[in-house]
């Protein structure tokens, strides 16, 4: 069986050197930091679950099927821990189920600019409003959208990982989507 | 004609449609402006999306989870040496102060090899040769702490190894139920 990039780093883990996990750490931190960060919008509590995150993979890698994609594995751990974190914590974010409250409504709770129009807007800063927008959106839509476009997953990558009917995966992140174009077009960025 | 629903449109731009339906699709936009402008929304979002600013974690992040990771085992192993290094000191300080130099097994030992031949008298001298050496040592250590410590002093560093001893044994043997305290706190 050939091995790819990631699983070359575990075996070397496996083995006991230290400086392969450290770069496996390196590999991934940004991208499962972001996640974490746009699902529980809090820097410190991030921190913490980020490094938790580590520890556990680390605790845990003498699990590691190597039949599998490592990143799979390790973003179904993440996935995990963060939701865990978010049940037992939920007057801190908002419901997993709660798709009752508009992105507008919770937009205008942060900073993000209601005066300029996305065509006015520099492409980074376009980024910067829409990712804000994303990071407004309800739970149950945001982690998928996250999945998908931070982690770089499929359908039914992001299927496997949350247990959810990949139809329903598609579901969410098409509806989603419309949540944020609704957003776009109420900034007059797509009139 | 009515308007295609954004999650066709949607489909449409991630090519997923099947052959017939994105041929509809094709034919409905052709027609139709306002399908024409959500199609290009939704492309404009999806490209947004597609390149998402990462956060940067703090520095410290990947160094503590090492600190974590590593050198637990390392003040464990440190632990355990100095709980053996009490331990052989305690023994040491204990032969010396209660003098078991004197000890005549050693020498009747030495005495029954003397008068036997084979495998065992080879065992026996074996057995004195180390004595020997231990003794060497032994003189030089006594010679060493005589210098060092006063003979009156014996009991105390006794107990005071003892105490050590017993005090890194038992933080050794609690130190994992104190961690998982401090995290369940924590």
């Amino acid at each position: 069986m050939t091995l790819d990039e990631d699983q070359v780093l575990i075996k070397r883990t496996l083995r006991g050197e230290r400086k392969a996990y450290e770069e496996l750490m390196r590999k991934y931190e940004k991208k499962i930091f972001s996640f974490v960060i746009r699902m529980v919008r809090n820097e410190d509590v991030a921190v913490d679950l980020t490094q938790d995150f580590f520890f556990k993979i680390y605790t845990v890698m003498d699990k590691y099927n190597f039949e599998y994609k490592f990143s799979t594995w390790a973003y179904r751990i993440c996935y995990n821990l963060v939701i865990d974190h978010i049940r037992k914590n939920q007057a801190q974010v908002d419901s997993l189920d709660d798709d009752s409250v508009s992105p507008r409504d919770l937009a205008a709770s942060e900073n993000v600019s209601r005066e300029d129009g996305f065509k006015n807007l520099a492409q980074e800063e376009t980024r910067d409003y829409v990712w804000r927008v994303v990071d407004q959106i309800p739970l149950k839509f945001r982690e998928l959208i996250l999945l998908r476009y931070i982690q770089d997953l499929k359908y039914e990558e992001i299927a496997a990982i949350t247990s959810l009917p990949v139809g329903t995966v598609k579901n969410r992140i098409f509806k989603a989507k419309e949540l944020l174009k609704q957003e776009m077009e109420k900034d007059g960025m797509l009139a | 004609m009515a308007c295609l629903p954004n999650d066709t449109l949607i489909a449409y731009n991630e090519d997923s449609l099947g052959a017939i339906e994105a041929s509809q699709a094709r034919d409905h936009l052709l027609v139709c402006p306002d399908c024409r402008r959500s199609a290009a929304a939704f492309r404009a979002l999806d490209s947004i999306l597609a390149s998402p600013s990462l956060h940067t974690p703090p520095a410290r992040l990947i160094p503590q989870v090492m600190q974590r990771l590593y050198p637990a085992t390392a003040r464990y192993t440190s632990i355990f040496a100095a709980m053996a290094a009490s331990l052989v000191f305690l023994v040491t300080w204990i032969y010396i102060y209660f003098d078991f130099s004197r000890s005549s097994l050693i020498q009747a030992l030495q005495l029954t090899a003397n008068g036997t031949s084979g495998w065992l008298a080879n065992i026996i001298k074996a057995i004195s040769v180390v004595y020997n050496a231990a003794q060497a040592g032994y003189k030089a250590g006594q010679a060493l702490l005589n210098i060092l410590l006063p003979a009156r002093l014996g009991p105390a560093v006794i107990v005071g190894m003892v105490l050590l001893f017993s005090g890194l044994l038992l933080f050794a043997l609690l130190r994992p139920r104190l961690k998982k305290a401090h995290q369940r706190k924590s």
